[in-house]
């Protein structure tokens, strides 16, 4: 194995091949907050790639109620448990990632899911962690709660699919970093369905190979985000490309949340993935589970988050989220408007920091009919 | 009943020790005939002899088999004016033949020497500069030739699914515009990796220079066919004469079986090193 850097785990760690990172590194940012588990993501997903034969129950992007919802099943907590609980100190894992901890034999610590575990796709939807008795208020962090947690594949700097295939079928693209599944010399060992903990990596019986999300790469290619982001109705999600933290640049909206304000976290990062995906946690949600799930930078990150409302910065690009279908590399706030750039500095769209409000009178005198405003 | 019990058993034991010792070769040796035997049950098999090769966990490279399964393989080769036959004989309690998410086929391979050469590449796929060809069979693959449907109830009885974007009534049925839309949901299909689905073979023709570098063979030259026996599998390959096997010639070979059972597939495998490989007129 090889030694790497990881920053999201603030050490040196192994790896089965050298660093070699990407030109520019897909990333993307979702707002948990603002989730609310309407599936038009993983319908936007499916009805665009995945509705094949052999691909029915493949769900490149998923939605799960966390903390029982799991597709496949358990897919977290089989590898927490093996995984042994690895401690923080500070921002660095003392403990063992995938590839420092795989067994005898094996490239990854990891697990083979059975047929059945896809059987469930939302199991555990809506479901409380905890029950609201007679009497209770609420407080923060909530004491029963549930969170939505909108999945697809972290286009790893480090992936585990990649290091698991004995065959090389699985490269990372040097001009992107998209990870993809070569369909041409893929041979359906499904290694890399085991060795990936996110589970994102799925065997297509009938085509006799394994596919996974391709972060819309022919969008990505000439500019526009991918299919589950644009079609979000709540507008959690962006995507766009990240640096190395010492390379972020503030006007990059995904440098400036994960890297200057660090209120986007990866997905346990403590496996060692350095996964690109970046969630903004919960903010109702108890720290010590969502520590567990995404790092030490929890506390602050909500703190952050919080606070946006006098935040006019952070407050002006969370609002470019959803805002347009094309990737916004800058972004630049002037007084009350948020703008988009791409790379050639074109303005791609504006929004007002704050929306103006029109209340409309009750009674519609042009229909003759009594109006409702819904706040 | 109970002694009735021992008494049987003791027979058996008794009838098991009198049997004569199924005779079994040092090495592979082909016998020559005028052609080969296609089938696992021809009677030309009983003129060639068995060749009991004991397998080896595959774990040299990662991923590794870390239990044994299949613990030998029986091996008989006849070899006609241009092509080898090989049977390949297991024990295998149970028929693996359903590809799926998490499930895995029965499998075995044969591999030669891309030249002869004393000094022989690693068995262990080649090396590079010195590969081999390798010729695969896939239970899966015979079931599809011998009939299985290939729908998506032929993997998973139970399966229902509402819609195909393919099968929109907008689309004729068989037409090209149906097939050119099915193709985009079948990336492998329409990168012309054909792993699963229809097939007119259960054989590929593979080449290899060391692990990891299995690829295609341009051209498919072998058959082969696969029944299931009272005890397991009898896979027939045919394939070409390997460079360097003649009358009174040797080269080797190296075989392979994966118990679909114990989720084996790629370099999860029991496998042998090379054995030589003769060839002679009568056994």
């Amino acid at each position: 194995m090889a030694r790497v850097h990881n920053w999201q785990i603030g050490r040196e760690m192994s790896y089965w091949y050298p660093e070699s990172r990407p030109k520019k590194q897909f990333a993307a940012v979702f707002d948990t907050n603002k989730c609310i588990a309407c599936q038009t993501c993983t319908l936007a997903c499916k009805t665009t790639w995945t509705s094949g034969k052999g691909q029915e129950y493949m769900l490149w992007n998923n939605v799960e109620t966390k903390p029982y919802g799991s597709y496949p099943l358990a897919w977290d907590l089989k590898l927490l448990e093996m995984l042994d609980g690895g401690q923080w100190s500070g921002g660095t894992y003392t403990g063992q990632t995938i590839f420092e901890s795989a067994r005898a034999g094996e490239r990854v610590l990891s697990w083979r899911p059975e047929g059945d575990d896809y059987a469930y796709p939302n199991v555990g939807e809506d479901d409380c962690a905890g029950t609201v008795d007679g009497g209770m208020s609420l407080s923060m962090p909530h004491m029963a709660w549930f969170y939505y947690l909108a999945r697809i594949c972290n286009h790893c700097t480090y992936p585990a699919c990649l290091a698991s295939c004995p065959r090389g079928s699985i490269y990372k693209r040097p001009e992107d970093g998209i990870v993809l599944v070569d369909q041409g010399r893929c041979r359906g060992y499904q290694e890399c369905v085991k060795g990936c903990p996110y589970k994102k990596v799925y065997f297509n019986p009938m085509t006799g190979t394994s596919e996974k999300c391709i972060a819309c790469y022919p969008k990505m290619e000439v500019g526009l985000q991918p299919q589950c982001f644009v079609n979000c109705i709540g507008k959690i999600r962006m995507a766009g490309y990240i640096s190395t933290p010492e390379n972020a640049r503030p006007d990059n909206p995904i440098d400036y949340l994960v890297h200057v304000r660090k209120i986007a976290l990866p997905m346990y990062p403590q496996y060692g993935l350095e996964p690109n995906v970046y969630y903004i946690p919960p903010i109702h949600v108890p720290p010590a589970f969502l520590r567990q799930m995404f790092g030490p930078g929890v506390d602050a990150a909500i703190a952050a988050y919080r606070n946006a409302a006098n935040d006019p910065d952070l407050a002006g690009l969370l609002s470019l989220f959803g805002a347009t279908e094309s990737v916004m590399t800058r972004w630049v706030r002037k007084g009350e408007e948020v703008a988009g750039v791409d790379d050639r500095g074109t303005t791609l769209v504006r929004v007002p920091m704050t929306e103006p409000v029109h209340v409309r009178a009750g009674f519609d005198k042009i229909y003759q009919v009594m109006r409702s405003n819904c706040p | 009943m109970r002694r009735h019990i021992v008494v049987l058993v003791a027979v058996a034991s008794v009838a098991a020790a009198c049997r004569p010792a199924a005779v079994t070769t040092p090495d592979v040796v082909a016998v020559m005939a005028p052609a080969v035997p296609e089938s696992p049950d021809d009677p030309a098999w009983a003129n060639a002899p068995e060749h009991v090769e004991k397998l080896l966990l595959q774990d040299l490279v990662e991923p590794r088999l870390m239990t044994a399964s299949t613990p030998d393989v029986r091996v008989r080769a006849i070899a006609g004016p241009t092509e080898v036959a090989f049977r390949l004989e297991w024990n295998d309690a149970s028929k693996d033949d359903l590809p799926g998410n998490g499930r895995f086929v029965d499998a075995c391979a044969v591999q030669v020497p891309q030249r002869a050469d004393p000094n022989a590449p690693d068995p262990q796929m080649g090396q590079a500069g010195k590969g081999v060809q390798i010729a695969y069979w896939r239970a899966d693959w015979q079931a599809t030739v011998d009939g299985r449907g290939t729908t998506i109830q032929d993997l998973y009885p139970n399966a229902t699914v509402d819609h195909y974007p393919f099968e929109a009534p907008t689309l004729e049925k068989g037409s090209a515009a149906q097939s050119e839309m099915a193709r985009r949901y079948a990336p492998a299909d329409a990168a012309g990796n054909l792993r699963g689905g229809a097939r007119t073979s259960p054989v590929e023709d593979l080449t290899a220079e060391g692990p990891g570098s299995l690829s295609p063979a341009g051209g498919s030259k072998t058959r082969g066919r696969g029944v299931r026996t009272a005890t397991g599998w009898s896979v027939v390959i045919v394939r070409p004469l390997p460079d360097g096997l003649a009358p009174n010639a040797r080269t080797q070979v190296a075989l392979a079986v994966w118990e679909g059972a114990g989720k084996e597939a790629g370099a999860r495998k029991m496998r042998s090193g090379w054995v030589a490989l003769a060839m002679r007129r009568t056994s």
